[in-house]
């Protein structure tokens, strides 16, 4: 049991090459850009969508676009082909996970991704096993974090244990946040 | 090469055990050798009553499903049968399962999920390189379109995932859809994606592009343009429901004046046009108000089930049925075999096809006033049946005891005459303007198979140049002794002067003979138009790209303009705005059309002719009766694929039949006595001889029908080439059809010969041991039972709802938010079946194919039981009741899973987890309503990518060894929470609706809360006529079925004999 629940099983802390050395270091570190700002969707769908090749150029229009790094990102623009980016999130196929309920109730993106902005090539960071999904749904509270923080790379909740079980407890109610363990809340 | 279906004769499959799934027919070679007497028939004639299976006590009234059930063979006892069928677990034989995959068509074949725990090597996501504004990726968007067929347009809701359409609903705005869809409109995505499709544009063998087509074609019509005004051009299209279609035709005709335009469908609205216009002098299309009528008469009129109105219709009809909106209506139908309508009825008439005119005759006698003259004349062209005397009195006298609220419908298969009677009576009763209004039809051109004769005959004399076919496979679904096959053949010596030009979806029967084959862009994919019923105009949109390269028919019938390239979009939008001159601002008036589906006030004018029966004098004296003598073979079109036109689509072939229970077939239905009259058994091949031709095929013995008369379907025996599914499925009627009786004719005779066939039923799949399940009575004993429950002293009710709160060792859940329940009422139910095709789509089921069916693997999570009831064996009532997973609250399948892979959630849902499944199969073993599924084999192994596209990717694909069943449709239920827990309200009832539910045309299924003490759901459980299902074993059920009341005419329930004593007990 320990070797399947291993990190090099689950695959976590793996960098994965991508086709385009998309830096998240840079466009969400450095220049701080909110995750929703590229990743649309993530209030209002069940995917948090992976941004279409207009919104790299709406901005590699006018800034770097000439940088030989961004030649096969203006390549799939011009010639209306997507880029094939490879999936490091992998869920089974069995499973329905909501990114637009968990923002919604106060899971920030950090708990699941990890710290993002610290990634030159993205990587798993949590297991993404379903006792680490059922260790949440089963507590939620100590995940909650203010809406305005969701996307913050850098919130803590209050060190004084006392201070953070009171806001966990009014973000849950305030957020009106189920503890949900049925199997068809996962699994249709 | 080893044979690619099961076998289709009557001989046992090498390894199969030949008693599986079906006693009669399989059993029967066995049986012959140890019993000289096996004659199934002739012994429920003789014994009905003493060796009937007896009801329990508490119930009084006998429920079967078939006539070895209702005899009580040794087949059907528990010692001799086990409770499965035999070999329901071996793995397939005679056929190799990749060449089983192949035949299966698009419908099989969904995404194998796999529950792999290492890494996929490289999974791509693939964005969007322009997000389309109105499109969030994960979430569903919903289009307005629309489905044509014979002449009629369905208006239709698609729900599309990332470009795909994955889901066919009713457009909840439209006249006659009102949110409903029926079983086609529900298989309509099966055609879209199926990979039989024709993807060559081809002149005789060699692939061409369509801009030769467009060259060589625009050359020849030129030049006959020039010559002649194109009189040697023919089209042979589908009656012309389609405005801009209309146009397109008249350009053409400008173009080339005498060209002509020939018609065909299968299902005309001819005799009703021609009875009408007699009446009103001018044609006229019914459109009936059910809603206020308290007495309806179906003279052969399969109105509930029969297109294009039958969706309106029976929403209008059902809610009648309910004692909780208004008084019962009082349903007589008069039909030569059981139809969905018939088992709605409370009198149901057996009558031949040819006594129906007799009867409507004598009928219009009695009622009198204007209508006794034309009743007059129509009787002394035909004789009422004796026995059909007391029917006709009651029926009479109950019409005019209603008159301004009473309705008679006459059917399509009849000829004008009884649909001139029909208009002549409910003028006579002042229904016309009450229930009934006429409206001009949306087609008024001949599109009887007796109009393509002239055409056949000029294809004979070398008469045509270019004959041009947009009409449906017109070679297989005209009558066999029109000809046009062999016209096209080259058989015929003048052949070679005409080129055939032919259209379609499918390389089909008929473009084996054609010179240019166009393949077709499917409706979904092509921008086009079409009027429904009443009228009204429909906006068709394409929701996805031609996937096999296909060409719309409006762009192909471009190309005799002689004109530019104009897209299917840019001719149907000029067109529109073209008839929209005068509006101020067409641009939003468009958008606004095409997003509600439907164009505003586009409905046909009333015809305001008053009614002059007498002069329909003339049609009735033209009526020919059909030869008398021998038997009367009737043609109808079938439940499931009507005129042949659906029969790719394999959800639809593996649907049974509402009536009969056969999947995967069609046979010569006839009733008990006549199978005895002609010492024939179930299954057993005969030859049918009619004027036409001659045909084997084998019969089936279903009580209901006339005596003397044999029903046989059309859409089967189909020959195309490439369409797989369809192909060698059953048996073509059209042999057998003639030009001049279409639907009916007398002197057939059966021959049997020496060959028997097996059918795949689901009939016998899963039994009853006479429990109280399906229940109806009339309302008068419902009363009494009611009173009798009061003071503790029903043993029904008590059975079926009483208090069993025993001793339960179960926990009791607690639920305290949403409580998921269902309500299905069996008054309303009329068993179209539609809401299995819905399941099946929306739940990725996959379609198993007819060898597996006959094991009793049937996927559908959602099955139909039609009980006949009664002790009459010739002439039963039946009923049909819709059961899939309850959901019980105390849910025996729960107790006995090892390793949890069913478990209750926390609103009561029975949930089902496949990824935890390893097959034991001690759930369904423990399931007292049969409702689960089990995956034999892998059936959604060997997919297409097309095929891949039609999968809703909200479900998971099930894989094989893994059981599955309803599941309220809880993705359905999840999605909506979501929705709604992220707008921080609660779930609207209006928002909520299984897939089953928002199909279903009667509003018989109701999903919901009970939490909600205003939902319809919590009305419907609280309902006086409410109760679960096996009540006594103490399960708790979430889903509530209703009583179905009847409402008989006391004067014909008592004049009944049988009627008394069925009913009997109390």
């Amino acid at each position: 049991m320990a070797y399947v629940r291993s990190p090099f099983v689950t695959n976590q802390n793996r960098p994965i090459e991508q086709p385009i050395e998309f830096d998240h270091r840079h466009h969400a570190g450095d220049e701080q850009i909110d995750c929703r700002y590229c990743h649309f969707s993530v209030e209002k769908s069940p995917s948090a969508g992976i941004p279409s090749t207009t919104v790299c150029m709406s901005c590699h229009a006018q800034v770097w676009n000439k940088s030989p790094y961004l030649t096969l990102v203006r390549q799939a623009y011009f010639t209306d082909q997507p880029i094939p980016w490879v999936r490091v999130h992998n869920l089974p196929d069995f499973v329905y996970f909501n990114h637009a309920i968990h923002v919604a109730k106060g899971v920030g993106c950090v708990t699941c991704h990890g710290r993002v902005d610290q990634m030159a090539a993205i990587e798993q960071y949590q297991p993404l096993t379903m006792q680490w999904c059922l260790d949440c749904h089963r507590n939620p509270k100590p995940n909650l974090r203010p809406q305005e923080f969701i996307t913050s790379m850098t919130w803590q909740p209050p060190e004084k244990h006392e201070e953070a079980a009171q806001l966990a407890d009014s973000l849950a109610e305030q957020y009106d946040v189920h503890s949900r363990t049925s199997c068809t809340t996962c699994h249709r | 090469m080893p044979p690619l279906k099961p076998k289709l004769d009557g001989a046992p499959m090498k390894d199969t055990p030949t008693s599986f799934a079906l006693p009669v027919v399989s059993d029967k070679a066995e049986a012959a050798h140890d019993h000289d007497h096996n004659d199934v028939v002739g012994e429920a004639l003789d014994h009905a009553a003493a060796h009937s299976v007896q009801s329990e006590g508490a119930y009084g009234k006998t429920y079967w499903r078939s006539l070895e059930e209702k005899l009580g063979q040794p087949e059907y006892l528990e010692e001799t049968r086990p409770e499965f069928p035999v070999g329901a677990d071996l793995a397939p034989t005679g056929v190799a399962r990749r060449e089983f995959m192949q035949l299966l068509g698009a419908s099989l074949a969904l995404a194998g999920a796999t529950a792999c725990s290492t890494r996929p090597v490289d999974e791509r996501m693939i964005p969007y390189t322009r997000t389309p504004p109105e499109m969030v990726p994960g979430n569903p968007l919903h289009y307005a379109s629309g489905m044509t067929f014979g002449g009629h347009t369905s208006g239709l809701l698609i729900t599309a995932r990332e470009g795909r359409p994955i889901k066919v609903e009713g457009n909840p705005q439209h006249p006659v859809n009102l949110g409903a869809a029926g079983p086609f409109e529900q298989a309509f995505l099966l055609s879209l994606y199926d990979p039989q499709r024709a993807r060559v544009l081809r002149y005789r063998k060699e692939p061409r592009s369509l801009r030769t087509f467009g060259e060589d074609i625009g050359t020849v019509i030129a030049r006959a343009a020039q010559e002649n005004g194109g009189a040697r051009v023919r089209f042979l299209t589908e009656p012309n429901a389609s405005p801009v279609h209309g146009d397109l035709r008249a350009r053409i005709q400008s173009r080339l004046p005498n060209a002509k335009f020939v018609t065909y469908t299968s299902v005309t609205q001819d005799p009703a046009n021609e009875g009408t216009n007699a009446v009103f002098g001018t044609p006229a299309t019914p459109v009936y108000d059910f809603t206020k009528a308290n007495v309806v008469v179906s003279l052969d009129a399969d109105f509930l089930e029969s297109r294009p109105a039958n969706l309106a219709y029976a929403r209008a009809f059902a809610r009648r049925r309910d004692p909780a909106e208004g008084s019962l209506n009082r349903l007589y139908v008069a039909e030569p075999r059981y139809s969905l309508t018939g088992g709605m009825a409370d009198h149901r008439l057996r009558a031949k096809s040819q006594e129906v005119l007799a009867i409507a005759a004598a009928i219009a006698s009695r009622v009198g006033g204007t209508a006794a003259g034309l009743g007059a004349a129509a009787s002394a062209k035909a004789q009422l049946n004796a026995a059909h005397q007391k029917w006709v009195d009651a029926v009479a006298a109950d019409l005019r005891g209603a008159a301004g609220r009473s309705l008679v419908v006459a059917g399509e298969r009849q000829p004008a005459a009884v649909h001139a009677l029909a208009a002549a009576i409910n003028a006579a009763l002042d229904n016309v303007g009450q229930t009934v209004r006429y409206v001009a039809p949306v087609v008024t051109e001949n599109t009887q198979a007796s109009g393509l004769r002239p055409l056949v005959e000029e294809l004979n004399n070398g008469g045509v140049d270019v004959l041009v076919i947009t009409s449906w496979n017109p070679v297989y679904s005209t009558p066999a002794d029109l000809g046009l096959r062999k016209a096209l053949s080259p058989e015929n010596p003048n052949r070679n002067k005409v080129t055939v030009v032919y259209t379609s979806l499918f390389e089909d029967e008929t473009s084996a003979y054609a010179d240019w084959f166009i393949p077709a862009a499917h409706e979904l994919e092509a921008w086009s138009d079409g009027r429904s019923a009443d009228g009204t105009v429909t906006v068709v949109q394409p929701l996805i790209q031609p996937l096999y390269n296909g060409v719309p028919t409006s762009e192909l019938l471009a190309l005799f303009l002689g004109e530019p390239y104009r897209s299917s979009y840019q001719i149907l939008r000029d067109f529109w705005r073209g008839r929209s001159a005068a509006l101020a601002d067409f641009e939003t008036a468009w958008e606004t059309w095409v997003s509600v589906g439907i164009v505003p006030d586009t409905a046909s004018p009333a015809v305001t002719a008053a009614a002059n029966p007498d002069a329909a004098r003339a049609v009735v004296e033209a009526y020919t009766p059909p030869a008398s003598g021998g038997l009367e073979v009737n043609f109808v079109t079938d439940y499931k694929v009507f005129d042949g036109q659906f029969a790719n689509m394999s959800w639809l072939q593996e649907l049974p039949d509402p009536i009969s229970k056969i999947t995967w077939d069609n046979a010569a239905y006839v009733s008990p006595a006549t199978a005895e009259a002609e010492k024939l058994q179930p299954g057993d091949k005969v030859k049918l001889t009619t004027r036409t031709g001659s045909l084997e095929v084998p019969v089936w013995i279903i009580p209901g029908i006339a005596d003397g008369v044999i029903v046989l379907p059309l859409g089967y025996g189909r020959t195309g080439l490439f369409e797989t599914v369809a192909k060698e499925v059953g048996f073509n009627a059209n042999l057998v059809r003639s030009v001049d009786a279409p639907w009916f004719e007398g002197g057939a005779r059966l021959e049997k010969v020496k060959a028997t066939h097996k059918f795949a039923l689901t009939q016998s799949h899963w039994r009853t041991e006479g429990r109280p399940i399906a229940l109806d009575m009339p309302v008068e004993q419902f009363r009494h039972e009611q009173e009798l429950e009061k003071k503790n002293a029903s043993p029904l009710l008590f059975r079926v709802r009483g208090d069993v709160e025993k001793a339960n060792l179960m926990p009791d859940f607690k639920y305290e938010d949403y409580k998921w329940a269902m309500a299905i009422d069996l008054a309303r139910c009329t068993g179209c079946a539609a809401c299995v095709v819905a399941c099946q789509s929306e739940n990725n089921i996959p379609v198993v194919g007819k060898e597996q069916v006959s094991r009793s693997r049937e996927m559908q999570w959602l099955r139909i039981d039609r009980y006949f009831s009664g002790q009459e064996l010739h002439d039963p009532e039946m009923v049909m009741q819709p059961v899939a997973c309850v959901h019980c609250e105390k849910a025996p399948c729960e107790y006995v899973c090892p390793v949890n892979a069913t478990v209750h959630s926390d609103e009561g849902l029975n949930d089902m987890v496949y990824n935890r499944c390893v097959g034991t199969r001690y759930c369904s073993n423990n399931c007292p309503y049969k409702v689960r599924r089990f995956n034999y084999l892998h059936y959604t192994a060997d997919k297409t990518p097309t095929q891949k596209m039609q999968m809703n990717p909200d479900v998971t694909v099930r894989n094989r060894g893994v059981m599955e069943k309803c599941t309220y449709c809880v993705q359905r239920i999840e999605r909506v929470r979501i929705k709604a827990r992220v707008e921080k309200r609660p779930i609207f009832e209006k928002e909520l609706q299984t897939a089953c539910q928002q199909t279903c045309p009667t509003e018989a299924i109701v999903f919901g809360t009970l939490s909600d003490p205003n939902a319809q759901v919590t009305k419907h459980h609280n309902d006086e006529r409410a109760y679960k299902l096996l009540n006594e074993l103490g399960t708790k059920p979430r889903t509530a079925h209703l009583i179905r009341l009847r409402n008989p005419n006391p004067a014909l329930a008592a004049a009944k004999p049988a009627g008394g004593s069925h009913e009997g007990g109390h």
